[in-house]
């Protein structure tokens, strides 16, 4: 192929998951789903009801790998044997998965606020009738943008692994990032506003999240409003980075030509993880000289006196 | 009819590639629902899912290339760097939101200096927390657990495509047929150890990590039997 073709739909391959990242951060905000969950979870139990959605279909990579695995099962089925265009394909198929999705999440929160009535958390259901619109969109945002990634990885540069298995991958990989990124702002921040900024989570205060908001109850909307601005955005650049940087080595460097370019891609691969083991470093220096106050120096201390 | 013997050697492949699978996850620095709420050190999701997110990246990697040659360091190398650079970019931007977004500052509670740049780690662990962020140690820990995870990876797919093509012709379906076992063999692969980490691991520093022996002995144990079926079934559904 073409250097400048590959580039280009690398590029537009970058765009589509970078989109994907922000919008699946930003649907597991909104449901609250994943590790952040557990706190959602927990406050009933230690007398804190709360207005938050709870949904947790599962984990969020096997939630996203069904959701994708879905939506490229549907496509291919319409393509191949409907003759339907592309673009309606993926976007039909994106569309089965986003309501399979809603399904789950309403059935899942719907089950956890009724199991924990003895601890009187109500079930809202005008909560559940106007988030769950919200979560089917993000979803079919997330389904969509994995799968003109994966449709264009498979017919456009050649990948040997069909389309479904293709999304399959991506939704995991979309899961474990979105999961390990953008979630920690939504459970490490937002979740626990009212304590002091910078000091993590106390133990002792586990489950006492921030149930009010700037008027009235908080719910799903005023988190992903504020995940918005940080958490999803950052995890759209994580995966638009995976994507973009995981096939860029290959096509800068094409095994095609000849198999030292092909060792030449995993040099260059090599050298991009070192620059950001040595980023690393240097936020983490920088942070600690800039953040404070610490824990005294018992040492120091000691030796002073 | 199924020559078991005939693939001993890609059976042989595969056990390896599960167990180098089986000792990455011990690398990579996960702090579960905890370090989610910035609570312990490392990234906030679960083994599992971030291993298995880092070595399926590196699968895509290791397919597309063994698509184009057929040289097994090359492919090996290639899962490899795809699952490094999944798993630094994942943890990077994992850096960037407990330091710009959550205000800690990377530290681990496991150790007081940090092996590799041997700073003072307690002073900058918040009370009544285990540690936060990702340490220099815990970050190139996490790249040598991608990078094992990448290159077990490749390794199942790489012997099981073989077993695959001793019985007929590469096609789509045959491809699709190896991938899935390969990721079923990298999930059971990368679920053993979880038993061993218990939720939280730093990475190589942490003392839990001395534990990888038993999870690698009940890898080889397990995949054997993967091996087995994996065999059996690519045999008889190859050529369908």
């Amino acid at each position: 192929m073409e250097p400048l073709i590959g580039m280009g739909v690398l590029a537009l391959m970058g765009v589509a998951a970078t989109i994907a990242g922000a919008s699946e951060d930003l649907e597991s905000d909104v449901g609250s789903q994943s590790n952040p969950n557990s706190q959602v979870q927990l406050a009933p139990q230690m007398m804190f009801p709360h207005r938050i959605y709870n949904k947790a279909v599962s984990g969020e990579p096997p939630s996203n790998a069904l959701m994708s695995a879905i939506g490229g099962t549907g496509a291919v089925v319409l393509m191949s044997e409907f003759n339907l265009s592309p673009l309606f394909a993926l976007v039909i198929g994106a569309l089965i998965a986003a309501c399979v999705h809603g399904t789950f999440a309403m059935t899942s929160t719907m089950g956890r606020a009724a199991s924990q009535s003895r601890f009187k958390q109500p079930v809202y259901l005008d909560m559940i009738r106007s988030h769950t619109p919200v979560i089917i969109a993000y979803a079919f945002i997330t389904t969509f943008c994995v799968l003109i990634i994966s449709y264009m990885l498979n017919v456009v540069l050649g990948h040997p692994f069909p389309l479904p298995l293709l999304a399959f991958i991506w939704g995991i990989t979309i899961g474990a990032i979105g999961s390990s990124t953008g979630d920690v702002h939504y459970g490490a921040e937002r979740e626990f506003q009212q304590f002091e900024f910078g000091s993590g989570l106390n133990a002792s205060n586990s489950g006492n999240i921030v149930r009010f908001a700037e008027s009235g109850l908080r719910n799903g909307y005023d988190n992903s409003w504020f995940c918005a601005k940080f958490g999803g955005p950052v995890t759209g650049i994580a995966f638009g980075m995976t994507v973009f940087l995981g096939s860029w080595v290959t096509t800068v460097f094409d095994p095609a030509v000849s198999v030292s370019r092909g060792w030449l891609s995993v040099v260059a691969g090599i050298i991009i993880v070192f620059i950001l083991i040595i980023w690393n470093r240097k936020i983490e220096v920088a942070a600690r000289n800039a953040f404070g106050p610490y824990k005294e120096d018992k040492i120091e201390e000691e030796a002073a006196a | 009819m199924i020559d078991i013997a005939a693939n001993l050697l890609w059976m042989f492949l595969i056990v390896i590639g599960g167990v180098l699978i089986s000792w990455s996850v011990h690398f990579v620095p996960v702090g579960g629902a905890p370090a989610a709420m910035a609570q312990a050190t490392g990234i906030g999701t679960g083994t599992v899912q971030l291993a298995a997110g880092a070595g399926l990246t590196g699968l895509i990697s290791a397919g597309y290339m063994m698509n184009i040659v057929d040289n097994l360091p090359l492919i090996l190398a290639s899962g490899a760097v795809g699952a490094m650079i999944m798993i630094s970019v994942t943890m990077i931007v994992g850096t960037w939101v407990y330091v710009y977004g959550v205000g800690c500052v990377p530290s681990s509670a496991k150790v007081k200096q940090d092996p590799i740049t041997h700073d003072r780690q307690d002073l900058y662990v918040s009370q009544g927390t285990e540690g936060h962020g990702l340490p220099t140690v815990s970050y190139v820990s996490g790249v040598i657990g991608g990078a094992l995870g990448g290159l077990g990876g490749s390794l199942v797919y790489y012997a099981l495509l073989k077993v695959g093509m001793g019985v007929a012709e590469v096609n789509a379906n045959m491809i699709g047929l190896v991938a899935i076992f390969a990721i079923g063999i990298f999930f059971v692969n990368a679920v053993i150890p979880s038993y061993n980490i218990g939720g939280t691991i730093e990475g190589f520093h942490d003392p839990k990590w001395k534990k990888w022996p038993k999870a690698v002995i009940s890898s080889f144990v397990a995949t054997i039997f993967c091996a087995l079926v994996a065999v059996i079934a690519i045999s008889q559904l190859g050529g369908l």
